[in-house]
């Protein structure tokens, strides 16, 4: 199991530096993305502001980066996936591979966010880490979205309607647990047990994506 | 635009402070429609538009036995 | 017959009885709310029947996925999309009673009732049976439509509960009961509901719930037999 697991990331990690335009696409996603906010936004906006504004660019962000895991794969390949592997395995392997990716962009576009929009954040280190958090419950979400919308042959738009709906407590959760970051004094052990409270939904995702992938996994 | 805001809010403000000086011993409730047995005339349309609506759903529910019958004999 | 259909009598005569009682009865007094304190039994129970109706909804799912009989996909389906009438009517309800209560008499404006953690809790439910049915509008195949929407409606259910309990203790609630609401909560609190609205409460939940099921087993009759006449065709 493990093994397969690992085989499976090492592939699709292949894959991503054989085809660096979708990684650079992402990329040049999040940067102009930032960039007409920067030019829309009036200077130095509150930390408020700031805060939402940073989450929901992490949602889309999330949405486009994890979209194509599944519908890049072709129903060939899927085939040949179909007989070696487990769906246990592909779907485990699948949701690491997205959440180290998504990991990655979250980081890019915190250091964008730094760059164009000044930094309200007081605890910066703090800040790092929920933002990690937090790209780990959107990549695992989304990544059963992605298998659902791939079988309904249809593109990021369903994704996003069937994941928001799912991923907004989660995002609440966030939002309310950054603010620790920005200096707002909190009862003793809240920060814990919000961010205990995300690594729960997180463990559900989990959970039931291994019990339902193998129903989504075969045609 | 602004205007009325600023009337809607003051109206808001004001409903919300008068109200407690009404009724400061009793919360109003519809005391004078109980009395003069008006209530019940609110409870007969209720009562008919319910009816109305089970009649409906029965009829909808006696048609699709009847069609599930006849299903049921030409198969 | 009557055998059969009992229930359906039962709702009947439950449903009754909430107009008679409901409208009749004392209730206790109170400030703000005053006589609209009995719309608990109207439009609570619509959220209650749509939280049970969803319920059987996805135990139709699961179902569906045990065995693979097209039958339970109609159930689970049929079953959602009178829930989602209800959780229409709930919010149409609430929209009315919170514009009577907190919008005037407390001067709340109405961006902030929205934010009100049952209503988000609400509105996440009835966002996620959108999803459902634009997802199931989006196959062709019947058998693979069935499959995964039933994932979905699985995967999204058990989801909602979690969001349900947590939403609450992270926005400030203006709701009865709720923990982090302010006191001189101006809505019904559990003590408030006194034995006598018990006595009408519960009947008119199990009322509500009745005829919503009485109308998805029509809508499943209807479908089922669709199919039947399309596969002798």
């Amino acid at each position: 199991m493990t093994r397969k697991v690992l085989a499976l990331l090492h592939k699709d990690i292949l894959l991503e530096l054989r085809q660096k335009h979708t990684f650079y696409g992402i990329l040049l996603y999040i940067a102009s993305t930032v960039f007409v906010l920067y030019l829309s936004m009036p200077e130095s906006p509150d930390a408020q502001v700031w805060n939402s504004l940073f989450w929901v660019i992490q949602l889309f962000v999330c949405v486009n980066t994890v979209a194509k895991s599944f519908l890049q794969e072709s129903r060939g390949r899927m085939l040949y996936f179909y007989s070696i592997t487990s769906p246990r395995a592909f779907i485990i392997g699948k949701m690491i591979y997205n959440m180290l990716l998504m990991l990655l962009m979250s980081l890019v576009s915190l250091i964008f966010f730094f760059v164009f929009l000044e930094n309200p954040v007081s605890d910066s280190l703090l800040f790092v880490g929920i933002v990690m958090l937090g790209g780990l419950g959107l990549s695992l979400v989304f990544t059963l979205m992605s298998a659902i919308a791939a079988k309904a042959q249809q593109n990021a738009a369903l994704i996003a309607i069937l994941g928001f709906p799912v991923i907004l407590p989660q995002l609440l959760l966030l939002m309310r647990l950054s603010k620790a970051a920005f200096g707002e004094v909190f009862r003793d052990g809240a920060v814990w047990q919000l961010a205990g409270l995300v690594g729960l939904f997180d463990l559900l995702v989990l959970v039931l994506a291994v019990v339902l992938f193998p129903y989504l996994w075969k045609d | 635009m602004f205007k009325f805001w600023q009337k809607a809010m003051a109206l808001m403000v004001g409903l919300a402070t008068s109200l407690p000086l009404f009724a400061q011993e009793k919360a109003a409730m519809a005391d004078l429609m109980r009395s003069n047995g008006k209530i019940y005339i609110v409870v007969a349309v209720c009562l008919t538009i319910l009816i109305g609506l089970f009649l409906y759903v029965t009829s909808i529910d006696r048609k699709i036995s009847r069609l599930e019958k006849e299903n049921k004999n030409q198969s | 017959m009557v055998q059969k259909s009992w229930w359906k009598i039962l709702s009947f005569v439950l449903l009754v009885y909430t107009i008679v009682a409901g409208f009749l009865l004392e209730v206790p007094r109170l400030f703000i709310l005053n006589e609209t304190i009995r719309n608990l039994y109207f439009h609570v129970c619509m959220w209650f029947a749509m939280m049970i109706l969803f319920g059987v909804s996805f135990f139709y799912s699961i179902k569906y996925l045990r065995g693979f009989h097209y039958r339970n996909d109609v159930f689970a389906s049929s079953f959602a999309a009178v829930g989602s009438l209800f959780g229409v009517l709930g919010y149409l309800t609430g929209v009315l009673w919170v514009s009577v209560t907190w919008v005037t008499d407390q001067g709340q404006s109405l961006a902030s009732v929205l934010k009100e953690p049952k209503l988000i809790g609400a509105a996440i439910a009835l966002l996620i049976y959108g999803a459902y049915f634009v997802l199931r509008g989006s196959f062709t195949d019947i058998d693979k439509r069935a499959r995964i929407s039933a994932v979905y409606n699985i995967f999204a259910f058990a989801m909602l509960f979690p969001s349900i309990w947590i939403i609450p203790r992270l926005v400030g609630s203006l709701h009865p009961g709720a923990p982090g609401s302010d006191s001189g909560n101006p809505a019904l609190d559990r003590n408030d509901m006194d034995a006598g609205m018990r006595m009408v409460f519960y009947p008119a939940v199990i009322g509500w719930t009745l005829i919503g099921i009485w109308i998805a087993t029509l809508k499943i009759r209807v479908a089922l037999l669709k199919d039947k006449i399309l596969m002798h065709v």
